[in-house]
């Protein structure tokens, strides 16, 4: 398990969901001058190869649907990285009637960083500290989500009709 | 900005000669300054003018824009055109009562206006008659009045939707005991 | 695959796409790989900008003013900036519009440089975005020295910017525009020459003259057709009227190929323009006192103000009734033509390989589109 466990930290697949502004400061950090590949971080076009989830900022109730369906398609253990203050509390949009304000009651969040918007440095710290993290077997999120399955299913239809909301909307 | 004004404006004055003389005194234009001119225009002169515009070069559809004036009862719909020949923006302003008027739609004159009107009707509740495909644009599964309406409140939509009691104090200060998640005994 | 309707295949692009700026999607309906329709589908990004700004005071509004358009936030605070002192008849100190022009062509080169990644990027040109990503953190390091943010800057304010530059800024400066324009020598051999690069991009997602006059296309994709337009020529903001620069018209094609060589002569102009703001600056304040600024008040009016953004034409059509707040504030983004109408009509025909970089070499940007 614990070799299981460091190899896991060495190697996070980002899925490649860049929501909002945060992800203006992922090309940085993904390319030349920050370089994150040689901490073993690369970004993966689809959910069901990788890791690590990123919430860039702030989430608008139509594109948390399909963080949702992202999110659930990810293959355990998954993590998830809250980015900027908009994932805390709403940041800017704390008053906004189209943006989520706490992301941790729709999906279980390990790791936050804060600040609008994080520096390049700061997301590789949280990189780094999400590494330990996993290393040491503590970034257990994701068994939050399957255990309380119903009440993080509850809060999302609460500000989603789930009903409604189905593949048949995307077109 | 300043400065502009003591350039001489031509092409200004001319356009305001032409709609004058072609829709008569119920059409009112001014010139706010070089390169701006601004058209009061009733309901049913507003899609003649937007199409005599046209046809003088006015090509680009700039914008189309809606102010709800809550306290006269009143959405005002301002058309901004701009042609490159005469380097002038034409904002065609209208008025139309708040309840129950709608506008028809000007998509056969300027097609760039689709996806304004679709914005419109959305953040409004502007109804545009003719246009083929009203409805969901930018919010999804949106119930209750339209967000963009003066008289909407979104704080208090904000507090009913996502559950938070006081917004300024519930998202900005710290709880003494910090949340923790489901399952967790803080 | 038999064929159930008119069409054999349905693609959903996006929400998250590589090749676009945000979260956009398009719904896709192809023949084998050939696009028939398309159909841009909105909303990711929504904020509710235009209703946030009637809540918050006229100086409160900067920092959450510039947050609409991530790749270059300063056209909008500069462009908010413009539309008060408008209405209330500010005049700017000079030193500040120096300082103004030296920003907003920073962004600009900033901008351009991640514009040119992100299309070589669609076309599996990796090492493209490795460099320009790269060349584009010695702008952002300047941007920082001058704000205290790299992305973010909140730097203008009514009547001027928030504080002077620091010394030997200048200086910094023309140091990094040489170096880039040094670089732009590399880029053409890595990039703009490159084989793979005109091969897949001339002829490809053409908007000929009509068409970009039909649809209200603007900014450098307009140039590209072949109209010789800029606003800072022709409706000289700030001070624009008194720097020497050309606007690049040799290309005329409409292309992808057109809009991307477009934007790459254009940086050599922006990057004349700081050489001469930058020479010519003058001493003096850099910005008005404002007694109270929570009892700030806006002369009663209407203003339509705009600027040239790197993607197009920019501008902001603001209400005032007198008020401490706004009372309407409606964005004109260029993405919001280039992006919906324009797109649906170009990518019918295209394959499904192109669609990617046709989109991206238009510099749609969502988030102006929406809000």
């Amino acid at each position: 398990m614990k070799l299981f466990n460091f190899s896991q930290s060495r190697s996070l697949w980002m899925m490649h969901f860049c929501t909002g502004c945060g992800a203006m400061e992922m090309p940085p950090t993904m390319t030349s001058r920050f370089d994150m590949e040689r901490f073993g971080i690369i970004p993966m076009a689809t959910p069901r190869q990788s890791d690590l989830l990123l919430i860039t900022g702030y989430l608008t109730i139509k594109t948390l649907k399909r963080v949702v369906r992202a999110y659930e398609q990810m293959p355990t253990p998954r993590y998830v990285l809250g980015f900027g203050s908009c994932t805390i509390n709403g940041g800017m949009y704390w008053d906004s009637y189209n943006v989520i304000k706490k992301l941790e009651l729709y999906i279980p969040v390990d790791i936050y960083i804060n600040g609008c918007m994080p520096r390049p440095e700061a997301i590789i710290d949280a990189f780094l500290k999400l590494r330990e993290m996993i290393a040491k077997g503590e970034a257990n999120a994701w068994k939050k989500y399957i255990e309380n399955y119903e009440w993080y299913k509850k809060n999302q239809s609460e500000v989603f009709d789930v009903e409604k909301w189905s593949i048949k909307n995307e077109k | 900005m300043l400065k502009n004004g003591v350039l001489k404006m031509k092409n200004e004055e001319q356009i305001k000669k032409d709609i004058e003389t072609t829709f008569g005194e119920l059409v009112k234009v001014h010139i706010k300054r070089r390169h701006r001119i601004k058209v009061d225009a009733p309901k049913n002169m507003t899609l003649p003018i937007l199409a005599y515009l046209k046809q003088r070069g006015f090509h680009q559809f700039t914008l189309l824009t809606c102010v709800d004036w809550i306290k006269k009862g009143m959405f005002e719909l301002v058309y901004n055109l701009y042609s490159l020949d005469y380097n002038v923006h034409v904002l065609v302003s209208t008025h139309i009562n708040r309840e129950n008027e709608s506008m028809p739609t000007a998509i056969n004159i300027y097609e760039m206006a689709f996806d304004y009107e679709r914005e419109i009707h959305e953040m409004f509740g502007v109804e545009f008659e003719g246009h083929p495909r009203l409805g969901e644009f930018l919010l999804e599964d949106w119930k209750g009045m339209p967000p963009m309406r003066k008289d909407f409140d979104t704080r208090a939509y904000v507090e009913e939707k996502f559950n938070v009691k006081d917004l300024t104090k519930e998202l900005f200060t710290r709880k003494e005991q910090p949340y923790r998640g489901p399952g967790s005994n803080g | 695959m038999a064929k159930i309707r008119d069409f054999d295949y349905e693609y959903f692009i996006g929400p998250q796409h590589p090749g676009a700026t945000g979260n956009m999607s398009y719904h896709v309906w192809a023949e084998g790989d050939t696009i028939i329709k398309i159909e841009p589908n909105l909303g990711y990004l929504h904020r509710g900008f235009e209703k946030l700004t009637e809540l918050r005071h006229w100086i409160k509004n900067f920092p959450l003013i510039l947050r609409i358009c991530v790749p270059e936030p300063d056209i909008n605070e500069v462009l908010y900036a413009m539309a008060i002192e408008e209405l209330n008849e500010i005049d700017v100190p000079e030193r500040a519009q120096y300082i103004r022009i030296i920003v907003l062509e920073l962004a600009r080169l900033s901008a351009y440089l991640l514009y040119f990644g992100g299309v070589a990027g669609t076309i599996g040109l990796y090492t493209v975005p490795q460099w320009t990503i790269g060349d584009r953190d010695y702008i952002l390091d300047l941007f920082e020295e001058l704000t205290g943010g790299r992305v973010y800057h909140i730097y203008q304010t009514i009547g001027g910017v928030r504080r002077d530059i620091p010394e030997g800024f200048k200086e910094r400066v023309l140091k990094t525009v040489d170096y880039l324009e040094k670089r732009l020598k590399d880029y053409d051999n890595l990039f703009f020459q490159h084989p793979i690069f005109e091969k897949r991009a001339k002829g490809i997602g053409i908007v000929d003259k009509d068409a970009a006059l039909r649809f209200s296309v603007t900014g450098p994709n307009l140039r590209a057709a072949g109209v010789n337009y800029d606003v800072r020529k022709k409706e000289p903001y700030l001070i624009y009227d008194r720097f020497q620069f050309d606007v690049p018209d040799m290309y005329k094609d409409g292309d992808t190929y057109s809009r991307v060589m477009q934007r790459r002569y254009e940086f050599e102009e922006s990057i004349k323009i700081i050489r001469q703001a930058a020479a010519d600056m003058p001493e003096g304040p850099v910005n008005i006192k404002i007694r109270n600024p929570f009892e700030y008040r806006v002369k009663e009016g209407s203003v339509y103000v705009k600027l040239e953004s790197s993607k197009g034409e920019y501008g902001f059509y603001v209400v005032s009734d007198g008020g401490v707040k706004p009372y309407r504030l409606h964005v004109r983004g260029p993405s919001f033509s280039h992006g919906l109408q324009l797109v649906r009509h170009i990518a019918k025909g295209t394959n499904i390989a192109d669609i990617s970089m046709i989109l991206f070499s238009l510099d749609v940007c969502p988030p102006d589109a929406e809000r």
